[in-house]
């Protein structure tokens, strides 16, 4: 199984964390919800698989690049 | 000699030349489910148009003569879809489908009648590079050149296939090509992952090397990616349907499928009613264009906008639009680089360019800059001022900044039109306040409210319709019906629908 780590596309803060740990997800699912830039802004998983760790918080500050989540799968 | 003995005689050659690289080899890739150079060929042209330009062409040097049917690259004429077009398709059968004299000397005939009489030029790409050691010496570098085998003015097409290694020649016209897809698996590099470790010390994985992901989602040289020869080869028959044979001509009308004007109907579905969400707009081109018309380049590179062909009541547009979802329609430097490509192809095959805007501005900061941003932004800025072909710009949320003209605001698209949920200025009022006056809400909210009241000025659709900044306002649903019209009325009647092709010599990889 390979894991996935899916990254921040844009800085900006954790406003929604739509997944937990353990939970399956498909490809171009919503994992996170960004703000940034005065707007909603979804982080979509890259591939099928299960949610192996959720690296941020709601309310968490992150940069671009910075690792959100990982996927098994 | 008699008849019978010459025509038995013709018959072995031919049948010697069609072998390829031997049946060992040729099975093998049967068993893996690989399309051979012939097999990839005729799966390309329309049955029995193929005609063959160099079946007996073979090596230069005597003791390989044997070895090298076709030297390694089939070529030829044939149809698609009943339109000429010219094929270079490497065989990697024979030595690699490595570039000698004498398959140059071929792949220079085809590039050269292609350019002159106007078709297209496939290149199903797979080799090694320059074949060895031919090439080798000062004799033979001295001796082989062609100052305009990498010239391009697109006077027409190039299409291009990665389907194995491609390495030299293979990736270069990959690279220079209008449009270039990729088979997973396949390899587009300058040097093999071998060379290359030899030369750096250090192993290469030849995905990381020039796999697809690389080229898809990084350098941007996969207009798209797909699994098997059969897919590469329809993609580019696709591609090509869009386009014109030549510079000179019109892109070719096709049918208007039932049903291409339901889809609009329900467009409201796709858009929130709140402006701080999200949506994807490659849904709302695809309930604009023609049913099943929508052909995008390039989906996983610089991914904050969108760049497709489609069709428009038949006939063919480009269509560049943001993308709200990704990193919230803000352009970076790849989006910069994508749309500039994409100017460059439409403008060049007289293709009419409709722009759909919902973009906060460009992104900015350390990162954006160190990407040469300011040159990125100037460079599209340029090329859309030399764009000859139409150009319609449908402002459907947000658009705030110089990204404002890019996007052919401002006059800089032939016509205007936005929809009533438009809002256009040149920065978010709030930032404003924080830039000018140095306030922030959290520290001083009742002076912010005040500075943000006299920043705050009326943004939109109908403050811009009543500067005549836009031509008109037009409810989401008329969007399909409006562009249909202003498309019509903007054709090149003058010129026959031809453009002037500025940037017809202007690189041709970003």
């Amino acid at each position: 199984m390979a894991l996935t780590e899916v990254t921040v596309e844009i800085t900006g803060s954790i406003w929604k964390i739509e997944v937990s740990e353990g939970v399956q997800v498909e490809e171009d699912d919503t994992l996170i919800i960004m703000e940034s830039m005065k707007m909603e802004i979804p982080l979509l998983s890259p591939v099928s698989g299960t949610v192996k760790e959720l690296k941020v918080k709601e309310g968490d500050s992150v940069s671009e690049g910075e690792v959100a989540v990982i996927i098994e799968g | 000699m008699k008849f019978e003995e010459q025509i038995a005689e013709h018959e072995r050659r031919k049948k010697e030349a069609m072998r390829m690289g031997g049946e060992k080899k040729l099975s093998k890739l049967r068993e893996q489910g690989i399309l051979n150079a012939r097999e990839r060929m005729d799966y390309l042209f329309n049955d029995g148009t193929f005609v063959e330009s160099g079946l007996f062409a073979t090596s230069f040097r005597p003791e390989k003569k044997d070895q090298t049917p076709a030297d390694g690259k089939v070529t030829g004429f044939g149809k698609i879809n009943g339109r000429d077009v010219c094929a270079i398709v490497n065989d990697f059968t024979v030595m690699g489908s490595s570039s000698s004299r004498t398959n140059s000397k071929k792949m220079a005939h085809m590039k050269s009648v292609a350019k002159k009489r106007g078709i297209p030029v496939v290149f199903l790409g797979e080799s090694t590079g320059a074949r060895m050691p031919d090439v080798m010496g000062a004799d033979s570098m001295g001796g082989s050149s062609n100052p305009t085998q990498y010239q391009r003015m697109r006077e027409n097409p190039w299409v291009s296939a990665v389907l194995g290694n491609c390495f030299g020649s293979s990736a270069w016209y990959a690279s220079m090509s209008d449009f270039n897809v990729m088979k997973k698996g396949s390899i587009m590099a300058v040097s093999s992952p071998r060379l290359t470790s030899l030369a750096t010390r250090e192993q290469v994985d030849p995905e990381v090397l020039g796999g697809w992901k690389m080229h898809s989602e990084t350098t941007g040289f996969a207009d798209m990616v797909v699994e098997t020869d059969e897919e590469a080869i329809d993609a580019i028959k696709t591609f090509l349907s869009y386009l014109p044979s030549n510079h000179n001509e019109a892109p070719p009308i096709a049918p208007v499928p039932k049903g291409s004007d339901e889809a609009i109907k329900n467009i409201l579905e796709l858009i929130p009613e709140s402006n701080k969400s999200v949506y994807d707009v490659r849904k709302v081109i695809k309930a604009i264009v023609d049913k099943d018309s929508y052909f995008e380049l390039k989906p996983k590179f610089g991914k904050t906008v969108v760049t497709s062909l489609a069709r428009l009541n038949g006939k063919t547009v480009g269509v560049v639009a943001n993308n709200p979802l990704m990193k919230g329609g803000a352009l970076d430097a790849d989006a910069c680089d994508k749309v500039v490509s994409f100017l460059v192809l439409c403008d060049s095959y007289n293709i009419p360019l409709v722009f759909m805007v919902d973009q906060p501005g460009f992104l900015i900061g350390i990162e954006a800059e160190k990407k040469r941003m300011p040159g990125k932004v100037m460079n599209w800025m340029n090329a859309l001022s030399l764009c000859t072909v139409p150009k319609i710009s449908v402002i459907l949320r947000k658009s705030y900044g110089q990204a404002f003209l890019n996007m052919g605001g401002g006059g800089n698209a032939d016509e205007t039109v936005a929809w009533w949920t438009a809002d256009v200025s040149f920065m978010d009022p709030g930032s404003a306040v924080s830039i000018v006056y140095g306030v922030n809400e959290k520290d001083d909210p009742e002076r912010f409210q005040e500075l943000l009241t006299e920043m705050k000025k009326d943004t939109s659709a109908y403050d811009m319709a009543a500067v005549y900044g836009t031509q008109s306002v037009i409810d989401p649903r008329e969007t399909r019906d409006y562009l249909i019209d202003m498309l019509d009325i903007h054709q090149m009647r003058l010129t026959n629908g031809i453009g002037q092709h500025l940037m017809r010599a202007w690189p041709t990889s970003y």
